[in-house]
């Protein structure tokens, strides 16, 4: 027997305040005990059926067409209803279910079909060939021999009543005729007694009972009373005999005869068991006028035996004549009992099949919807297994499988939980970084451990003048750049190295001027110590190295102005002492002493002025800053021009909506002073010059430009520019633009050079705002 | 009693108080029914006479009586056995050897008392509906009910 699965339900949690439901009641069909009873019952009726069946015998025909076939048909035609609605229901659910592609639909029902037919297919036989042998078997009843028998045997016996009663019935009449001259109204009976003894001496009849009519008026719609006179009997009559029979019939005759003349005789038989039958027959005794004035009835006594054979013979007919009127319903009844056993096969096995595929496809169909439920991700899921064979250990299985993933999905999700987590973590770290590496003035750019670029930061991609793209490109392709060989050289060189090379100052030209960047290589090693690959620090050190230079020329011109200085107030008091006391001098040599004088003080002076912008470079003071207005102050400064060059053309043009700015006015006015007096010298004091402001509020900048459309500077001078005592013209400390640098470096900005469009110089200054 | 052939003629009529009811049952006394009796089946013609008076859904019975005529043949004497009851109680009961008087004393009824006329209305409308089967019943296997035949005839009460 299959498991008993009837449910699935997903296992819940107790908890506080959370009711436990109740446990799930087993469907009432499903019930052992149910099945049993029905077992039983069926059982029952099929021993109730096989005892009637086996007492149809002893039943008589009508109780077994009236009564029995009733209720066999009654039985046969609820247990068609029965399976009709089994075999419907069924068929109708296994239709619903295979359109609603249940699982395992179309398993059942060809399932229940296969039973159906195994049931149908031989009892349908049975019960044809079975209805068949009974139509047979009872027409077999009726044979002509065995009817002829029966017909004559109770013709036989009919007649010998029949004779019997009509010689009866004539010796009541002849009787009743010899006795219509007799006064029966007398007391004396002995005249009449002597006249009936010869027919009862001679036994023509047995018994002889006169009556007379009386006197009294009868009332209406009465019988006339009759009144016993004599009778007469032969010994051999039974002792059982009584009267009663005799006076109903001459009553009965009186009252023929009063109403119907000529019908005036009547008889009746009277049975007395096994003694045998009498013989009544009565006739109306009538007087000379024609009046009835008397009764006789006369008897005749057939012997018990002779009765007895006589009955049944007539039994005998009568049975047969009474089975073979009642042929169709006693038919119907052996048909019905076939019928009905074949039914109740049927039904049984129907309903045991549809029960059978049921409990076979029952627990597969719960298991399968577990198994969908658990595959939607309801983990909770469970078979409620209800027995303890193969498909409950099953079901014991599959819950055990469910659980296990269950648990397995908490760990999972648990896993997952931490792993987003730390996810979440290295991607803040991983953001940290790269807002750090984007940031930062430092170049990174890392190379895996088979040289190909990974990574390259904001800065490393300005200073190296590389674009994003070279991520994912060899390094060596990338590094192969002449400018670039060093850093290629460093990449390759930390691989081979075996401790941490230090850093390296290289030098590359980007736009024209030398860059001096500070290049680490550091190879990385896994925990195994596998080369993983090299991260590349670069620096820009170009700032430090001009600040270094500039310090440096700072100091010599400190000491240069200090050496130079001193000397000099002596050098020029001592030329012009000469030239006092050698005032009285002949004119040729107080003319040289003059010439020469002169010239002396003349360059001491230049020398003074020489060591003066040496000084003041070496001790510029710091800018004392104060909110100014950048573009008040460019249109005052470059108002100071106004008329001193007629060829030169100076236009202004300020952006709108620059703030004013922190610094030094007397500084920056100097600056600008430097640039346009710059750019006048280069355009040898004829062309066009342009003043610009510009506001880049995104980097908090604004810029101030100084452009001229003179012959330009070649890009190798360019970074020579801010040195000190470099100079392009003929005349000049070549210190201007020193300390032009200078005092935009100290008002926290910087300066730069590049060509101006179309032709000339273009001088940018970002002031931080 | 089965085919079209059977019917009964009812007649009812209303004297000294009572209805009385007349019935005929014509071509009932059919050969099956003539060979059930003489095969010495004990045979009953059962009547069921209802006065009924009509209502929108379900017609209503004022009175009825059931009225059972029984015959039993004896073969060895050649005989029939006849009685009458009416709802159980028997009336009358008599021998005869007279197939005609056999078939009279089981289709034709005179003046069957069926109900007041106190119960009924004045210029009501009414019918008398009979109904005969009899028993042993030969029917079909497997449909055994039924073949019962049914007359009735519909009257206005008069006073």
């Amino acid at each position: 027997m299959p498991a008993t699965v009837t449910s699935i339900s997903p296992r819940r949690t107790s908890g506080p305040g959370r009711p436990q439901p109740p446990p799930r009641r087993r469907p009432f069909r499903d019930s052992p005990k149910l099945i049993l009873a029905g077992i039983a019952v069926l059982v029952g009726v099929l021993i109730a059926l096989l005892a009637i069946a086996n007492g149809t015998s002893r039943f008589s025909p009508d109780f077994l067409s009236e009564f029995v076939l009733y209720a066999l048909s009654a039985a046969d035609l609820t247990m068609l209803a029965a399976l009709l609605f089994v075999l419907a229901r069924n068929i109708i659910k296994l239709v619903v279910e295979r359109r609603k592609a249940l699982p395992f639909a179309r398993f059942r029902a060809k399932l229940v079909a296969l039973l159906l037919v195994m049931t149908f297919v031989p009892s349908v036989l049975v019960l044809i060939v079975g209805s068949e042998l009974i139509r047979t078997s009872v027409d077999r009843w009726f044979n002509a021999p065995m009817e002829e028998i029966l017909t004559s045997a109770n013709k036989i016996a009919s007649d010998y009543y029949h004779e019997r009663q009509m010689l009866v019935s004539d010796h009541a009449a002849r009787i009743a005729r010899s006795l219509g001259a007799v006064d029966l109204s007398g007391t004396n009976v002995r005249p009449i007694r002597d006249l009936l003894a010869p027919d009862v001496t001679l036994q023509r009849v047995q018994l002889v009972e006169v009556y007379r009519v009386t006197l009294q008026a009868p009332a209406f719609g009465s019988l006339p009373n009759l009144e016993p006179v004599v009778d007469v009997a032969a010994p051999a009559l039974p002792p059982g005999y009584s009267r009663a029979a005799a006076d109903r019939l001459a009553a009965q005759a009186l009252s023929s005869g009063s109403t119907t003349p000529g019908a005036s005789e009547t008889s009746s038989i009277e049975s007395l068991g096994a003694s045998g039958d009498l013989l009544h027959a009565a006739a109306v005794i009538r007087g000379k006028d024609g009046r009835p004035t008397g009764v006789v009835v006369a008897t005749d006594y057939l012997t018990g035996e002779l009765a007895v054979r006589s009955r049944s013979m007539s039994q005998a007919f009568e049975k047969y004549n009474q089975l073979r009127v009642l042929k169709r319903p006693l038919t119907g009844v052996y048909l019905s009992f076939f019928l009905g056993v074949t039914l109740m096969i049927l039904v049984g096995a129907t309903w045991m099949g549809v029960y059978m595929a049921k409990r076979i496809t029952g627990p597969v169909q719960m298991l399968a919807a577990a198994a969908r439920e658990i595959g939607a991700g309801r983990l909770d899921q469970r078979v409620e297994p209800q027995s303890h064979d193969e498909f409950g250990s099953l079901v014991e299985a599959f819950n055990s499988m469910a659980s296990e993933l269950a648990s397995s999905r908490r760990k999972v999700e648990r896993s997952t939980i931490e792993l987003e987590r730390k996810h979440l973590e290295v991607e803040g770290r991983r953001r940290y970084i790269e807002t750090i590496l984007e940031r930062i003035t430092t170049g990174v750019v890392s190379i895996d451990a088979a040289g190909t670029i990974t990574m390259i930061n904001s800065a490393a991609s300005r200073l190296l003048t590389l674009n994003r793209q070279i991520i994912g490109q060899p390094a060596f392709a990338v590094f192969d750049r002449i400018d670039l060989q060093p850093i290629a050289k460093l990449v390759a060189g930390a691989g081979r190295a075996k401790d941490e090379a230090p850093a390296q100052e290289i030098a590359i030209a980007r736009d024209g001027q030398e860059l001096h960047l500070a290049v680490a290589a550091t190879a990385l090693a896994g925990d195994s110590g596998a080369p993983e690959g090299v991260v590349l620090v670069l620096d820009d050190v170009t700032p430090l190295i001009r600040a270094q230079k500039v310090a440096a020329w700072r100091e010599v011109a400190r000491r240069l102005a200090h050496e130079i200085k001193n000397p000099l107030t002596p050098i020029q008091l001592s030329a012009e002492r000469l030239r006092k006391n050698f005032s009285g001098a002949p004119p040729h040599a107080r003319a040289l002493i003059e010439e020469c004088t002169t010239t002396i003080v003349g360059e001491v002076e230049s020398l003074k002025g020489l060591v003066d912008e040496f000084s003041q470079f070496a001790r510029m003071p710091s800018p004392r800053t104060v909110p100014s207005d950048l573009a008040q102050l460019i249109t005052d400064t470059i108002a100071l021009y106004n008329g001193l060059f007629t060829d030169v053309s100076i236009e202004q043009r300020f952006a709108p909506g620059v703030p004013l700015v922190r610094l030094d006015p007397e500084q920056m006015r100097r600056v600008i002073i430097n640039l346009v007096d710059n750019a006048i010298e280069a355009m040898e004091r004829r062309g066009r010059i342009v003043v610009e402001t510009q506001l880049d509020g995104a980097n908090s900048l604004v810029r101030v430009v100084v452009a001229d459309d003179g012959p330009g500077i070649p890009p190798a001078e360019r970074d020579k520019l801010f040195l000190p005592y470099y100079s392009t013209k003929r005349r000049g400390s070549g210190l201007g633009l020193a300390i032009v640098r200078r005092i935009i470096a100290e008002h926290g900005g910087s300066i730069d050079v590049g060509d101006n469009v179309p032709r000339g110089t273009r001088f940018t200054i970002e002031l931080p705002c | 009693m089965r085919g079209a052939g059977p019917d009964i003629t009812v007649t009812p009529i209303a004297r000294d108080g009572q209805l009385l009811v007349s019935f005929d049952l014509s071509d009932g006394f059919t050969d099956e029914v003539r060979d059930a009796i003489q095969s010495g089946l004990s045979t009953t013609f059962s009547y069921d006479v209802e006065l009924r008076r009509s209502a929108t859904l379900f017609d209503r019975t004022m009175a009825s009586v059931t009225v059972t005529a029984t015959v039993r043949f004896d073969n060895l004497t050649r005989r029939y056995q006849m009685s009458r009851s009416f709802d159980g109680r028997v009336e009358d009961a008599r021998p005869t050897d007279d197939r005609n008087a056999v078939k009279a004393w089981m289709t034709h009824f005179e003046r069957i008392p069926v109900s007041a006329t106190s119960a009924l209305e004045v210029n009501g409308e009414y019918y008398v509906r009979v109904r005969a089967h009899t028993q042993p019943r030969t029917a079909l296997f497997f449909w055994p009910w039924g073949g019962a035949v049914l007359g009735h005839a519909k009257f206005t009460f008069i006073q």
